[in-house]
Parts: C-alpha cells; structure tokens; sequence
C-alpha cells in the first residue's frame, strides 16, 4: 500500500552519556525504523537549537537524551514545530544486548502498543499516551518495515512513574518472552512549545536526583547528629545534679577505734600448701569416702 | 492520522488488580506488565486479523532481526549452561542421599549377618552342653536362608562332634575360658549327686585289706579314755 504516514523522529543525545544510554539510544534506532540519528549535541548550544536541527533531517518528532553530572539521564520527547514536550528522569534502564532477555523479534517490524487504563483518567497522561502513540508506533507501509505484528510495547504506571517494556508474541494464545530494553520514566515538566514555551503541567511527585541525593545525605548526617547529641545528654546527666550533702556533726559519734595489733614481722618462711594438682580429683576422693562411711554405717 | 491498522491499543485489566500491584515487590510487577500485555494481545489479533494484517511470520521469511544471531546464541548458551549447573547440583545431592542410604542399608546387613551367626552358635553350643536336644534351630536356619542346597551337611551336624570329642567333653568339660567361670554357685553347692554316703560313713565295703585297725582314736576319744585312766 501507499505509505502515507511520514512520521520520523530523530534520536540523539547530548556529550557526556554513559555506555548504558548509548546503548538504549542505539536498540531505540533499531526497533523504531522510522527513526533517524545525528551527532551529539554540544551542551553549549541551547535546547531550542534542537528544532532547528529537527527541520534540517525533516523529522517531526524527536527524542532527545541529556546526561547531567554523568549520572543522570534525563529524555525529552517532543513534537518538533510547535507541538508540546515533555521532560522525563529516565531510570532502571536495561538494554537489548541484556541476557536475560531472551526474546527477539524482526528489525522494523510494527509493535502493537498496550497502555495502562490509568493513561485515560488524567489530561496529562492522556497527553503523555497520545505522544508515545505518535513516536513508538511505526508507520504502515514504511519502506523499512516489515509489515507482521510481532511484538508489543507496554507502557505502565505504577508508582507515579512509567514503566515500558517490549515483549516479543511467540504464540498466537499470548504467551511473551521480554525483548528489551527496559526503563522507567519519571515525568517532570510538560511545555507547550517543543523544548520551551510556558508550562503546561508539572509533576508534584517529581523529585530531582540532587534532592533525592542530598536527602540521603542528610537522613545519614541527623542520625549521626542525633547520637552525638545523645551522648552529649548522657555525659551532663553524669556530671551535673550531684547533690552536695552537708557534714554531719552526730555522725561521728559512735566510732571507737579499735586496738593496735602488734607489729608482727615473720622471720620464717610459711609451710607451702601441699599442691593439688587437680581439685576434681580430690573432690572425688572426699566424696568417695563419704559414701563408703555411709555405707558401713 | 491513525489509519486502519496502525497499531494502537489501549489494554484495559480490572482496577482492582492494578490497585494490588506493590512497585517494590519487583516480581508482582512485572507480572502485572505481563497481564497487561496479554490481554492487549489477546484483544488485538483477533482485530488485526479482521483487517487482514499478518500477525504469523511465514516459516520461509527470513529477514534482519532485532538481535543478531551471535546475540542469540549467547543467550541460549548462557541459558543451557544455567540449567546444566541445576542438574549437576541435582544429581550431586541424589548420589548424596544414594550413599548415605546404601551405607544404612550395608550396616543393616552386616550387623544382621552378625546376629544370625552369633545366634547360631550359641544354638550349637546349647546344643553341645546338652541343654536341647532338639536341632530345630539347624531347621530353621535352613528353611530361612538356604533350603535344600545343605540338607547333607545339616545331616551330618546332626551327629554332633565326633564320638572321642565327645568323651573327652565328657571327662574334660568342654572348651573355653575356665579361669574366669563361677565355681561354688547355687547350684553347685546344692548338687549333692558327688555324695557316696558310704564313703562318707565309711559304711561301704573297703578296698580290700584296709589297715583299718591302725586307726587311731580321735581327739575327743583320746582325751575322754585320758582323763578316764587318771
């Protein structure tokens, strides 16, 4: 049939990305055909640049990888001219080269997309599902896709976060095996513009990776504070409050000293103890007796 | 834009499932993405099928797949070599409890081997000492262990040991560790069967020609005939 659908969307990251991303970026290129990449973007460059590059490579979607501090991993998936984005804080993430997961599937084949019902309840998550509708699903009749349905993208959220998977359908009774890759993302902010603009909507659970960070931090330094300050209350507990009672004139009254011994000085040396060598053995012996006079008796 | 098998598809699973799914307990999770995505699959072939979309790869089709095919081979690689390390673990806890029971099982017999014998000895020795005279105890021993195969020898036992061992059993005792025995038990001090009263009374018919008139008077005798004569 006619491909009609010219949806593409561009998949590159900033400098400063870990080997983990750049493989998510990559098994990403592979599954979606309808993808294009470019170079790493310099962090110099401002992130409204972004759409300029977009319209170059005609794309009109993009996902865009940014590594901060070569710890955290934060995507943007954006509807490239005027369209909203979103902001995510991507974790958990697992790639297709994992062993565990054992599935596979054709290169460019069409996935069938499964949402959690809870995508229905909120505007912002139905925002959210129309976006990933757009960008994860590949276009019929594009030339790099093979046209079976053979695995399907899950999207989920559990937790205040969206969890994904892509499992591979073996058996037409649905019986799956996970292909991979695997993560989860955190939303933080939706905007208006793509890479800009007023926010549209911004998550109250969101908590940055500095503060989660620095939360921790501070969690291990009260405790720490806490048993100092303990100690602290213990040692003035221990040296205050110590009542100084008065003298007691009556106290004295009834001592007598006792008498003086002798000064004896011993000029011979004691008689040494017999030495038992074992206090047991003599205690049986004692008790021997004893039970041999009892006997007699 | 989405046309008529572009592959979308809400999955709807019972609320009350989802609000049952605990995020930390990691296994329940992924169970719940799984039942979300079976049910999504289970809703949507039937209507890909509708619309004529293939769902089943042909088994002549091949093409590029997501993962290449040294990729597979790691995994299936890694997989076997899981499931070889579980058997070998499973074999080596069999032969395991295998020994330990042979080892019971070889005690047993051994120290049965070692009652049988020793009951059969002391049957036999019994038997010597004359306290049975019964050999049923070789007839039983047969017909438990061997049956036919011995019935000659069994025969022969019957006889006992050989006449002379008999006789000197008879005048010696018998074999064995004497120093130890009892002596001047009950019953040998109330078996009065060695009592000759003649010989004790001196009644019985002397041994021909004894010097009997030689013998002389007792102390008591003498005394009394002394103090008699003063």
């Amino acid at each position: 049939g006619k491909w009609r659908n010219k949806e593409r969307v561009l998949i590159f990251s900033s400098r400063g990305i870990n080997f983990r991303t750049r493989h998510l970026m990559q098994d990403l290129r592979t599954l979606m055909p309808h993808s294009k990449a470019d170079t790493k973007m310099d962090r110099k460059d401002q992130l409204f640049v972004i759409n300029e590059v977009c319209e170059m490579k005609n794309c009109n979607k993009c996902i865009f990888f940014e590594a901060k501090k070569k710890q955290d991993l934060y995507m943007w998936l954006s509807n490239t001219p005027q369209g909203p984005s979103a902001k995510f804080l991507v974790q958990n993430i697992h790639t297709l080269a994992e062993l565990k997961m054992t599935g596979n599937c054709l290169r460019g084949s069409r996935p069938l997309l499964s949402f959690d019902p809870t995508f229905d309840k909120e505007p912002h998550y139905a925002l959210l599902k129309e976006l990933f509708i757009q960008i994860f699903s590949t276009p019929q009749y594009h030339p790099k896709s093979q046209p079976f349905v053979d695995h399907v993208f899950t999207f989920t959220v559990t937790d205040e976060r969206i969890w994904f998977r892509n499992y591979q359908i073996i058996e037409e009774d649905a019986s799956l095996v996970e292909i991979g890759p695997r993560f989860v993302l955190n939303l933080i902010k939706i905007f208006q513009g793509s890479f800009g603009g007023p926010t549209l909507y911004e998550n109250p659970h969101y908590q940055s990776p500095n503060m989660h960070r620095r939360l921790i931090r501070l969690s291990v330094a009260a405790k720490f504070r806490e048993k100092q300050q303990v100690k602290e209350v213990q040692k003035i507990k221990k040296k205050g409050s110590k009542v100084l009672i008065e003298e007691d004139p009556t106290e004295v009254v009834f001592e007598t000293p006792a008498e003086e011994k002798p000064v004896e000085i011993q000029l011979v040396k004691p008689e040494s103890k017999p030495i038992v060598k074992d206090k047991k053995k003599l205690r049986k012996f004692q008790r021997k007796k004893q039970k041999k006079f009892f006997r007699t008796e | 834009d989405v046309t008529s098998g572009q592959v979308v598809d809400p999955a709807s699973q019972g609320a009350a499932d989802k609000d049952a799914v605990d995020p930390e307990n990691d296994f329940q999770r992924e169970m719940s993405f799984y039942r979300q995505a079976q049910a999504a699959v289970l809703e949507a072939l039937p209507r890909l099928r509708k619309l004529q979309v293939p769902t089943r790869r042909p088994d002549d089709y091949f093409a590029e797949m997501a993962k290449s095919d040294q990729q597979m081979q790691k995994i299936r690689q890694k997989l076997k070599s899981k499931q070889e390390a579980m058997e070998r673990s499973e074999r080596a806890k069999q032969l395991r409890a295998m020994r330990k029971y042979g080892k019971k099982v070889q005690t047993e017999i051994l120290q049965r081997r070692q009652k049988e014998k020793k009951n059969m000895l002391n049957a036999v020795k019994k038997y010597q000492k004359g306290l049975s005279d019964k050999l049923d105890f070789l007839d039983e021993e047969q017909t438990s262990s061997q049956g036919n195969k011995k019935g000659s020898a069994s025969q022969w036992i019957k006889k006992g040991p050989n006449a002379k061992r008999r006789y000197k059993n008879q005048k010696f005792g018998f074999g064995g560790k004497k120093k130890g025995s009892k002596w001047n038990t009950k019953e040998s001090f109330n078996d009065v069967s060695s009592f000759r009263s003649k010989v004790a009374h001196n009644k019985g018919p002397g041994k021909g020609g004894k010097k009997a008139l030689n013998k002389r008077p007792g102390k008591r005798a003498r005394q009394k005939m002394k103090s008699r004569a003063r």
